[in-house]
């Protein structure tokens, strides 16, 4: 069985009229590369720095490899590499000694750092860059410094909060090689997008998160599936709903159903062929049905909206 | 022992190149400037007058120097460490130091300790100028070095106020406003306090206010300019001449501690004082560290 790298429970997360986490429990597994996705506001980020370390949730733990981060909260961040959704940096600073500072913020020994750095610039291909003042890098080179800066003391799980938000295509294709290059070496990673597409490459899974709640979580096939095999009906008859009721009941697809006001709502393991047959059954058993509708899952309404979003023009 | 990270990234960067060379050139020729107009003022230049030289001249020059130093503590400790931390989280890189495995005391005290190595290399680049008061004589090494002591410890007090303010607002320009406001209620709120207090006490004894020690000590403990007071002119006197101002309150001070009993004796207006920012300093820090830490522990 694989070591869970980080588990969240019910994490809750109150601003003062927002609920920006709403009991979001999630595990990620070691060596994965899990990816966050959701609609701009859904509580990523919000999120990604509680597990940081760098927000108190309001209620709820989180676990970072078995320790709980309000416990141990220096001792997690070791663990720690946290890419945020700004760059920060100094501009009185070169590269290198931008990357020596946080070394030596991380504790890490003088002697090493030097190596370390030219491994990790070479990493994060800036090796041509060493010597340059870290404001006059690129955007593109700036979000690869801010990477090599949260590897620098060779954390086991990283944190990336939209590691290519505003990168070109080229751009973005070299993040992606750099990520898979450190899914290689062994690391998990947590890398939010509100691009779905864009996360279904590389991620071994994803979790959907909307109004701060993770509405769906698995791999994109797993997920894809599931919404292919599920759907809800909304259905209302002349009369005689409890004669209609039962006749739903005994269709094997139809896994629960409800009513209120007038309304049958239909929880149904199948989509439009199911639907059909439905509809069929109870035609034939001569209940009136004035309107038959299928509904849009929440699901599967971010789901669409995610995907739309697919090809680039984000920010 | 390891080198606080946040100091030893300022240093790098602040003594890079000539800038911050030709910032202390300055500052000694500007010191050695007013030493120099200070003697030219008072004839003291021309060579018959050296004949007939005024120790005293030296000691008002070094009172100057001293006090001219002490009022450019007071305006550059808090222009470095007031914007500290909020300019870290202006510029966005606090949360970046925040997510290293530097606790939230050691980036505190690493943004102290900057300002004060600043404090100590502007300190220290005077001495040849303070010298030249000290090779005139009047002036012991030993009060040179209290001094020194008791301007670490001022600097210290003012660059912990400084951060706290900085920590806890999160904007520049409110922390550098506020920081100044407080330094400056702190430094002259307690003169006035006390005159206040001197003027009713007169008002309802209907005689003249007889103070001791403890009075004055009582009122003024918070003010730095009360601890300062012991090094105007020192209680080295005896050159006589016309006292006025906080030479006049410093003698006054030190003779109605002279009259004290016990461990009283030994309190100074500027171990007093020392004392008070050694303390208050602890406490900023403390709570400082407290605001910083993003994940508060719950207790
Ligand atoms: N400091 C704050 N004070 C008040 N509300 C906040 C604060 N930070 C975030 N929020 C709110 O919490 C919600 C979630 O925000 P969050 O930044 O986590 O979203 P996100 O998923 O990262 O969005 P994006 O894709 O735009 O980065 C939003 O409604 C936001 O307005
Ligand atoms: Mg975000």
């Amino acid at each position: 069985m694989k070591n869970v790298m980080v588990r969240t429970e019910n994490l809750t997360k109150r601003y003062k009229n927002t609920l920006a986490v709403d009991k979001l429990c999630m595990e990620i597994e070691e060596g994965e590369i899990f990816g966050f996705v959701g609609a701009n506001g859904a509580g990523k980020t919000t999120t990604m720095r509680i597990i940081a370390g760098l927000l108190a949730p309001t209620s709820g733990r989180v676990f970072v490899d078995g320790i709980d981060i309000s416990k141990k909260p220096l001792q997690v961040k070791k663990q720690i590499g946290y890419m945020p959704d700004f760059f920060g940096v100094y501009d009185d600073l070169k590269v290198t000694e931008y990357l020596h500072f946080y070394a030596a913020m991380q504790g890490i020994d003088k002697k090493r750092t030097n190596t370390l750095v030219d491994s990790l610039l070479e990493l994060v291909r800036l090796t041509h860059k060493k010597d340059a003042y870290v404001d006059t890098l690129s955007r593109g080179m700036k979000q690869r410094l801010c990477l090599a800066r949260s590897l620098i003391h060779d954390p086991k799980f990283l944190i990336l909060d939209e590691p290519a938000s505003g990168l070109d295509p080229r751009a973005r294709v070299e993040m992606k090689e750099i990520l898979m290059e450190l899914a290689t070496m062994g690391k998990t990673i947590l890398i939010s997008s509100h691009i779905l597409h864009e996360l279904s490459q590389i991620c071994t899974s994803i979790g959907i998160i909307d109004s701060g709640k993770l509405i769906a979580c698995g791999s994109v096939r797993e997920i894809s599936e599931k919404m292919s095999h599920s759907g809800k009906l909304k259905i209302k008859v002349l009369s005689d709903e409890e004669e209609a009721v039962k006749v739903l009941l005994e269709i094997p697809e139809i896994k629960a159903v409800s009513t209120a006001s007038g309304i049958i709502d239909v929880d149904v393991a199948g989509r439009d062929d199911t639907y059909a047959e439905i509809l069929k059954t109870l035609v034939e058993k001569g209940i009136k049905v004035v309107s038959f509708q299928p509904q849009e899952s929440s699901l599967e309404s971010v789901f669409m909206q995610l995907t739309e979003g697919g090809n680039g023009n984000d920010n | 022992m390891i080198i606080n990270p946040i100091l030893q990234k300022d240093l790098k960067t602040k003594l890079r190149g000539w800038r911050s060379t030709i910032l202390i050139c300055c500052y000694v020729t500007l010191l050695a400037g007013i030493l120099f107009l200070f003697f030219a003022g008072n004839g003291m230049l021309n060579p018959v007058s050296l004949q007939s030289f005024n120790p005293r001249m030296a000691i008002n020059a070094y009172n100057i120097l001293i006090t001219f130093q002490f009022a450019l503590l007071f305006i550059a400790v808090p222009a470095i460490t007031a914007v500290s931390i909020s300019s870290e989280r202006e510029r966005q890189t606090l949360d970046l130091m925040l997510v290293t495995a530097t606790p939230a005391r050691t980036i505190i005290l690493g943004k102290i300790m900057v300002s004060i190595a600043h404090t100590m290399l502007l300190l220290v680049a005077s001495l040849p100028v303070i010298g030249i008061v000290f090779f005139f004589g009047g002036i012991g090494i030993a009060d040179i070095a209290k001094l020194l002591l008791f301007y670490l410890l001022t600097a210290f007090y003012v660059a912990s106020c400084g951060v706290f303010f900085s920590t806890i607002f999160k904007r520049n320009i409110t922390s550098i406003i506020i920081t100044y406001i407080f330094l400056g209620l702190v430094t002259f709120g307690p003169f006035l306090g006390f005159i206040i207090y001197v003027l009713i006490k007169e008002r309802m004894l209907g005689i003249g206010f007889n103070p001791v020690y403890r009075d004055f000590v009582k009122w003024l403990f918070p003010s730095p300019v009360f601890g300062y007071v012991s090094f105007y002119f020192g209680s080295y006197g005896g050159y006589g001449g016309y006292i006025v101002g906080i030479g006049d309150i410093q003698r006054q001070i030190e003779m109605l501690l002279a009259a004290e009993t016990g461990i009283w004796k030994y309190m100074h207006p500027w171990i007093v004082n020392g004392l008070f920012s050694i303390i208050s300093s602890i406490a900023l820090i403390f709570f400082s560290t407290l605001a910083l830490n993003p994940v508060k522990r719950k207790l």
